[in-house]
């Protein structure tokens, strides 16, 4: 008898080990009672936004209760929503789709069409310009509600700019130089630079080109993007501007080459410029709230002529295929996505709806006259460009990251051959996904 | 029919608890040997994210590796890691055990304290060694600005990146590897060394003569088992370096992680994953051609 | 060589291998702007770096979901490994050296190419996110049943057979008679594979996301990269001084027999 006990000690382990992670949460309790599970994006204001929307709604739909779970932190949302596709443990609905990212869901079968829905077509005609509307389609369909931009604009500093002796915001490459060399320097005269005119991280990390290289390729182009019917076309003059142009900011030190540790240097007033969405606004309110600055669109190449372009930084929202109540899920979506409640997405998180009244609609007229900068913003909607619905696009970002740090960050390259580079390996991505 | 009569014979023979006793290993083996073998074979002739139906497409996933310069990249920052990791490991290695080795006091405790970084987690290991290469405030371009010389850019440049890791992986490893040389040491007969002293052999001649030689297979094992390392090195750049700066600390295990789990290609990532574990075969066996000596008699 | 340059040596050789981890803790102790310095001592120690830590991830569940990770991952080696082992050495049914020859090989293949495999297979059977999926993949190893085959081999074969005379089961004769008599094999193997599990990493980082799961290097390598620690130096070491810790303590135990086993590593080339 007693040789058999470490064999049942560790059957009865394995045993406990498989019990103790079946506590997933059920869809049913309550009978006639639905349960939705909603992600948000994990800042804290879009936390505190879907919290308040959240508990809105289950106090008016109790037989529609809704359980709010912010996308884990430690991974990036694109890499929680596929894995969780895989394992089929998607949410009923989120709020951070972004569309450079949607090809992979859709493929995997991972997302409801919404225009199934009878009022998917009134709905969103009250909302979003027919034309935008139509950017976010997929052969026709629609898998994702566009439901918020952030147009990516240049913040700076008006302390720092007058102190330096700089009288008005740069508008062009050159200006911006200008400027620059007037502000960086060495404040503590110690050898070492320690006021910038700006800052990247220094990382190759893909998502950061949607902060600098690319709505700067936009604005230079006046609103081209990467691909252009389905084939790369990204290797022009102005691609090779936009990579000169960073490349002349590190290697002119206006710039920094090292990682920043401890806290955003524009909150810190260690850089004069940052390049963000209108959510940048909240942050500097609640972090910085002493700091003085304005907002102007990106610098773009001296000979540039007419409006401004950049990047619309879209997040989107689907309902995943998963769900046992797509309508349920499909009026919770509605709800998140009315008039009432974008006007909540702008007081919360400082981020702009994807609706055609914004400026004209007399619900938000008081908010835009109480926040000014927000009105720049809003003003720039209309040439924003958004994701190239490549597969991989995430891959061809990481490719331009990597040209972006071994030409602009340390030189290793002319932005010309950087560009070329940026484009073979894109078009060794595209040649294998066909 | 005499053979079949030989197999039945045979079964007869044989101890049916052996079987049973084996049994365990054999769904063990069926399910993370045999099937995950045989579906990588199918799976790198295949496009797939997990999530999508797979994709047939032949050869296509090495078309793209040999277009693909990270690929290269990752096996040229494996070999600059062996080529500085392996001879700095066994020199070491092989100086503190022969250290170690003599007439000492306390030689457990000094044999513990270099084991320590063995046991300890290479987590623990990267954090620390991010800490003591910082450029600014690391311990050790501190003790290099107090000596008067001028700070080293460890991890910060591409240049220094690879041979800085392999530097911190040679710490984390040499007490492995100076356990197993006193094992080697330990196996040499003191009447070789006793006869070389009548001889008239000095230090030196007994070293390159007699303890050289003769810790060969050593050396062998050593050199293989830090190929293998080198080969899977990933927490390290991954916590450390994150494969940069300009990939120069892109491994080929993080090369693989990333292309499986960050953008989402099984089938690539298999590919890869094959042709690396060739490349592994092939080095290892060269290195044993190289290194073996004949038997000393 | 002289015996103070002996000496010599070896004491800067445990200076640089010792003073890291002094270093380490030392700063885990220290005030933020302290940490920087060389010196160890401080008069200035406090934990806020640890509260700091234990505030910011559950880092204590991460260490009871290591322990139980390595923990059945080790029995489960030694129990299954040396009833393998056994058969291997002992027992004589058709197929044994066939067996014995496809363990030698597995041995041998490098696990790039089984790990995306693996992990499919993890997601086939659903297990992503669970504890099953950190356990089961590593519950054999057939290092593990060589070196008890080894072992088993030198045991006297006239004792089995008595054994067997007085009506004992196989199973009878592995755990009551065979396990005392292998402690130093049990214990190297239980060492080896308890080390390797606890401080694997890659394997959490691919089949475990949920946080409330995560094993505690990888909930320590998240905590590093994933940019939570702020880039504060002190909460920093102090995670990997947890980390490190329960390591450390074991091996001050059981020193010399963590030397011993990896010297049987060796073996494996």
């Amino acid at each position: 008898m007693n040789s058999v006990r470490p064999y049942c000690v560790c059957v009865l382990l394995l045993f406990f080990v498989g019990c103790a992670n079946k506590n997933q949460t059920t869809t049913e309790s309550k009978a006639g009672v639905v349960h939705l599970t909603y992600w948000p994006a994990p800042n804290p204001e879009e936390i505190q936004l879907a919290d308040t929307l959240v508990r809105q709604w289950n106090r008016l739909h109790p037989d529609i209760q809704v359980l709010m779970q912010p996308i884990p932190v430690s991974q990036s949302t694109e890499e929680v929503l596929l894995a969780a596709i895989a394992g089929k443990t998607t949410p009923d609905i989120c709020s951070n789709i972004w569309p450079g990212a949607l090809h992979d869901y859709t493929e995997a079968g991972g997302l409801v069409e919404l225009n199934k829905f009878p009022d998917f077509d009134s709905v969103m005609a009250a909302r979003t310009p027919h034309d935008l509307l139509e950017t976010f389609s997929t052969d026709g369909k629609y898998y994702q509600v566009p439901w918020k931009a952030n147009p990516v604009m240049m913040f700076y500093n008006i302390r720092m700019f007058r102190e330096a002796g700089v009288d008005s915001v740069p508008r062009t490459y050159s200006q911006y130089f200008a400027a620059a060399k007037k502000i960086t320097r060495d404040t503590s005269g110690d050898g070492q630079i320690d006021v910038w005119m700006g800052e990247r991280d220094i990382r190759p990390l893909w998502w950061q080109r949607l902060f600098d290289f690319y709505p700067f390729y936009i604005g230079a182009s006046s609103g081209l993007t990467l691909f252009r019917n389905d084939s790369v076309a990204f290797e022009n003059r102005y691609a090779d501007e936009v990579m000169g142009f960073f490349q002349q900011c590190y290697a002119k030190q206006y710039f920094p080459h090292t990682f920043f540790q401890g806290g955003d240097p524009f909150l810190l007033q260690k850089k004069a410029t940052n390049f963000s969405g209108p959510w940048f606004i909240a942050t500097i309110y609640k972090l910085a709230p002493y700091l003085r600055f304005g907002v102007a669109p990106l610098p773009v190449p001296d000979d540039h002529t007419g409006p401004v372009f950049t990047y619309g930084n879209y997040k989107n929202i689907a309902i995943f295929s998963t769900t046992k109540h797509p309508k349920e899920a499909w009026q919770f979506v509605k709800y998140l996505i009315s008039a009432q409640h974008d006007l909540l997405l702008l007081k919360i998180a400082n981020q702009l709806p994807v609706r055609g009244d914004l400026l004209t609609n007399k619900l938000f007229a008081e908010y835009f006259r109480e926040n000014p900068l927000m009105v720049k913003f809003a003003e720039e909607v209309p040439y924003t460009r958004g994701d190239d619905p490549a597969p991989d696009l995430k891959e061809i970002l990481d490719g331009i990251s990597q040209e972006y740090e071994a030409c602009a960050v340390y030189s290793k390259k002319t932005p010309a051959e950087a560009i070329h580079d940026a484009v073979k390996r894109t078009k060794v991505i595209v040649d294998w996904n066909k | 029919m005499k053979k079949r009569l030989n197999i039945r014979h045979a079964w007869k023979q044989s101890d049916k608890t052996g079987f049973w006793f084996v049994s365990p290993y054999a769904i063990f083996f069926f399910l993370f040997v045999a099937y995950p073998l045989c579906f990588s074979f199918i799976l790198i002739f295949n496009r797939w994210n997990i999530v999508t139906p797979m994709e047939w497409v032949g050869l296509r996933n090495f078309d793209r590796m040999f277009r693909d310069p990270l690929f290269f990249k990752s096996i040229v920052n494996t070999l600059v890691f062996l080529l500085i990791h392996i001879p700095l490991q066994i020199c070491v290695a092989l100086g503190l055990s022969l250290l170690l080795n003599s007439k000492i006091k306390m030689r457990g405790f000094f044999r513990a304290i270099y084991f320590l970084p063995v046991v300890v987690s290479g987590v623990v290991v990267t954090i620390l060694w991010q800490q003591m290469y910082s450029f600014d405030d690391g311990v050790l371009n501190r003790l290099l600005t107090l000596v008067g010389l001028s700070r080293i850019p460890w991890i910060v440049d591409p240049s220094f990146a690879m041979p800085s890791i392999a530097i911190m992986a040679t710490w984390k490893n040499v007490g492995i590897y100076i356990v197993l040389f006193l094992v080697g040491l330990q196996g040499i007969p003191n009447e070789l060394y006793e006869s070389a002293n009548i001889d008239g052999a000095n230090d030196r001649q007994q070293f390159w003569k007699i303890t050289l030689p003769l810790l060969n297979p050593t050396i062998i094992v050593i050199v293989v088992l830090s190929t293998i390392g080198g080969f899977s090195l990933f927490i390290e750049p991954y916590v450390l370096t994150g494969g940069g700066p300009l990939q120069s600390t892109l491994s080929g295990m993080l090369y693989i992680y990333n292309q499986a789990f960050y953008f989402g290609h099984m089938g690539y990532a298999a590919a890869l994953g094959f042709v690396f574990a060739l490349i592994i075969l092939v080095v290892v066996l060269l290195q044993r051609k190289l290194i073996e000596t004949e038997p000393t008699s | 060589m002289k015996t103070v340059t002996k000496y010599f040596l070896l004491l800067i050789g445990m200076v640089i291998f010792a003073y890291p981890f002094l270093w380490m803790l030392s700063g885990s102790l220290k005030p933020e702007l302290e940490i920087g310095g060389l010196g160890l001592w401080s008069p200035h120690f406090t934990m806020a770096a640890y509260k700091n830590v234990l505030t910011k991830i559950p880092i204590i569940r991460a260490f009871l979901n290591s322990c139980l990770v390595s923990l059945s991952v080790t029995a489960s080696v030694v129990v299954f490994g040396s009833m393998v082992g056994y058969a291997l050495a002992k027992l004589h049914f058709i197929g044994r050296t066939a067996l014995y020859l496809l363990i030698l090989f597995t041995m041998m293949i490098p696990f790039q190419i089984t790990l995306i495999p693996q992990y499919v297979l993890m997601v086939k059977l659903g297990l992503v996110d669970t504890y099953l999926s950190l356990i089961m993949p590593t519950m054999m190893s057939g290092f593990s049943i060589i070196l008890f085959r080894q072992f088993f081999m030198s045991v006297p074969q006239a004792l089995i057979d008595a054994a067997r005379l007085d009506g004992c089961s196989d199973l009878r004769i592995l755990f009551r008679l065979i396990w005392p008599l292998s402690r130093p094999v049990i214990i190297t193997v239980a060492i080896l594979t308890f080390m390797t599990s606890w401080n694997d990493v890659l394997w959490p980082l691919i089949v475990v996301r949920n946080q409330s799961l995560m094993t505690m290097p990888q909930l320590v390598t998240i905590f590093v990269i994933g940019g939570q620690a702020e880039a504060q130096l002190g909460s920093l070491l102090a995670a990997a001084t947890l980390l490190a810790l329960p390591v450390i303590i074991a091996y001050a135990f059981f020193q010399r027999y963590f030397i011993e086993s990896m010297a049987s590593t060796g073996l494996k080339g």
